[in-house]
């Protein structure tokens, strides 16, 4: 036990990169709320594979004429002059062409990374960036420097965040609103787009360019699932991105593995767990709850088997004439629930509501019937195929019936037609 | 402005154009307050912009849209905006309380969080509407009727006299239709102009006290016999006459 859980703690790579992922994780994840419900993912995306032009551009820059080595500011500006400007060659193209949004992010993103891609390689001499670490991350080998940059990025989102939280909210839930009542919603949008920049620059460098986005939209789509306010949702999210990053890098020591892949590992095996589990919006509800609904037929056809049985009727009865398979006592005692059914010493009777219903679906089926018979229905199918049709009660359909059928008093067996 | 104007919305020479197409085209229209207006054109015919120009989003190039007397420009906030039902996510994580807490919104401080009276204006326009036992429910859980309602409390938290509807009957069954007419009443009682976009000729005329027919041009703004003249409505929905000729017809009788 201790050798599994205590001792990783002790190693000082251990500890920086728990706080340093714990910091990413929490901010990406509050970020990760807005980003999901304005539908952006895509963009998240975009902006951390645009970065690595901006790392080549401010590498080489400081490099150049500042005589620099791997200088980080110098490279966090590169990176987020590069994400700015992919959204707004984003913006641009989609809003000028008939290119729409998406595609335009893909062609964007793409060409930028690709023009990074062939920055590195050409001034390979010059600038020494490890793209397979800037693609993959090293959670395990942060750096002071990368600890305090994205403490401070960290720190200065969440204000902005936490300071206009309702304007980000009413912008997102309903920008004409929010336009109308004259917050800066253009404003917002950029304010919210250099947040998600931020986020992601810091994020880079421990789980990598591919993995950022899923610490951004996982664990604030896991929140989602379990919360119906935006704020609670927030801090759901920063929990659950907590959670991955401790997971993981658990995960990580005891396989032996890549950190950014085991954070996000366990990060989606947690969401795929809430995904079944939760108690609204989870999988497992809503099948008990399908489960749960009792088809009207099985309550039309014990109502309407009650009726013609014409006294109390005993269970075995029911069971006789009703199809069902193991649902008709959650059927009887929700009908005794909605008031449709009474129930005596071991039989049930119907309630004057029970009453009208069945009346009313025996109507149908006498209904059903005459007009089967005559279009010409083979007699031995009248009944059968009556008994599945009288289920189509609505107003509309019985009215038309009636009128198409004369309004019959009495059906083929001289019975009389209950109105 | 010498004294209040007596009109809730007063639109002058409003010409709007996008790409040297005229959207709207010298549109002159006084809307008289406590008043339920409908905005009926077929589609295309500017009906949106006219809407967006009232909530000040558009800038004319020619002419003044008033509301009580300011410039729509300038006066943010003063029309209440209930949005189409099918522009809303309605998987969004949020409560009825919180949808209605949004109308107070503009007189919040950004420093500050809301105030105890912004929740209890919120939870008294939730009464109004009648959907106070559901405060705490999140908004895709309600029937369309229902929401239709919370946003209506939205509008009325926020205190504006004008309250500007985009097609609140759109998708909905006949008696949640009754249900949001009867708010949109009580709405105009407590002397309230509201403004409707509609697109359902027929129950124009029961539902409105004025009518405002435009594609491009104002045709008509008046009583719902005056406007919904054959001749105006065949000029304005071209070659679609034949149905008309039945709701001119009715309105006739």
């Amino acid at each position: 036990m201790f050798e599994l859980f205590i001792s990783p703690l002790t190693e000082t790579y251990f500890q920086k990169a728990l706080i340093g992922g714990s910091i990413v994780a929490i901010v990406a994840a509050v970020v990760g709320c807005l980003v999901v419900l304005r539908r952006m993912a895509f963009l998240g995306d975009a902006l951390s594979h645009a970065m690595i032009a901006g790392v080549a551009g401010g590498y080489l820059v400081m490099k150049l004429f500042f005589g620099l080595e791997a200088h980080a500011p110098g490279m966090l500006l590169g990176s987020l002059i590069a994400a700015i400007s992919t959204v707004a060659l984003i913006s641009f193209v989609s809003s000028i062409s008939r290119v729409k949004e998406d595609t335009a992010i893909g062609i964007m993103y793409t060409g930028i990374f690709a023009l990074g891609v062939v920055a590195v390689s050409i001034f390979r001499h010059y600038i020494h960036i490890d793209l397979m670490h800037f693609i993959m991350g090293d959670i395990l080998g942060v750096a002071d420097t990368d600890l305090w940059v994205s403490a401070f990025v960290a720190a200065a989102v969440l204000t902005i965040l936490i300071l206009f939280f309702r304007h980000f909210q009413l912008a997102t839930f309903d920008p004409i609103m929010a336009a109308s009542i004259g917050l800066p919603v253009v404003f917002l949008d950029y304010l919210l787009t250099t947040c998600v920049s931020l986020v992601v620059v810091s994020a880079v460098s421990m789980v990598g360019v591919i993995l950022v986005v899923g610490l951004l939209i996982t664990p604030a789509a896991t929140a989602y699932l379990l919360s119906d306010r935006l704020d609670k949702m927030m801090i759901l999210a920063a929990l659950f991105g907590v959670t991955s990053v401790i997971g993981g890098l658990y995960l990580c020591v005891w396989l032996d593995s890549a950190g950014g892949g085991a954070i996000m590992l366990f990060c989606t095996l947690q969401f795929l767990v809430v995904l079944t589990v939760a108690p609204k919006y989870g999988l497992l509800s809503r099948w008990i709850r399908m489960r749960n609904l009792i088809p009207q037929q099985i309550v039309e056809d014990i109502l309407t088997t009650i009726l013609r049985y014409d006294r109390p009727t005993p269970k075995s009865i029911i069971v006789k004439y009703v199809e069902t398979g193991k649902g008709l006592d959650r059927a009887l005692k929700q009908m005794i629930q909605d008031s449709l059914l009474s129930e005596g010493n071991s039989d049930f009777t119907l309630t004057e509501k029970g009453l009208t219903e069945a009346n009313k679906v025996l109507f149908a089926h006498r209904l059903w019937e005459s007009y089967l018979e005559k279009i010409g229905t083979p007699d031995k199918e009248v009944h059968s195929t009556a008994h599945h049709l009288e289920h189509l009660h609505g107003k509309d359909t019985i009215e038309y019936l009636d009128k198409k059928l004369g309004s019959p008093k009495q059906d083929r067996h001289g019975k009389r037609i209950p109105r | 402005m010498m004294t209040k104007s007596q009109f809730a919305i007063e639109v002058e020479h409003l010409t709007v154009s996008y790409n040297a197409r005229p959207a709207l085209l010298d549109v002159s229209v006084n809307i008289e307050a406590d008043q339920l207006v409908g905005i009926i054109g077929p589609n295309g015919a500017g009906k949106s912009t006219f809407i967006k120009a009232v909530l000040g989003f558009v800038r004319p190039d020619l002419g003044t849209v008033r509301i009580g007397g300011t410039n729509a420009q300038n006066a943010k906030g003063q029309v209440a905006y209930v949005p189409q039902r099918g522009a809303v996510d309605w998987d969004f994580p949020i409560t009825v309380k919180e949808v209605a807490l949004m109308g107070r919104y503009q007189q919040i401080p950004w420093y500050s969080s809301p105030r105890k009276e912004d929740g209890e204006t919120a939870m008294e326009a939730l009464k109004m509407v009648r959907m106070e036992e559901f405060a705490d429910r999140q908004i895709g859980e309600l029937s369309g009727g229902q929401q239709q309602r919370v946003f209506m409390a939205r509008a009325l938290a926020q205190g504006s006299n004008i309250l500007l509807l985009d097609e609140p009957f759109a998708g909905v069954d006949a008696a949640t239709e009754r249900a949001i007419l009867e708010v949109l009443d009580r709405a105009k009682r407590s002397g309230k102009t509201l403004v409707v976009v509609h697109h359902d000729l027929s129950t124009a005329a029961e539902y409105f006290d004025k009518l405002l027919l435009i594609k491009q041009r104002l045709y008509a703004y008046g009583e719902p016999a005056a406007v919904l003249q054959e001749d105006l409505l065949s000029q304005v929905y071209e070659g679609r006459l034949r149905i008309f000729k039945d709701i001119v017809t009715k309105e006739g009788a």
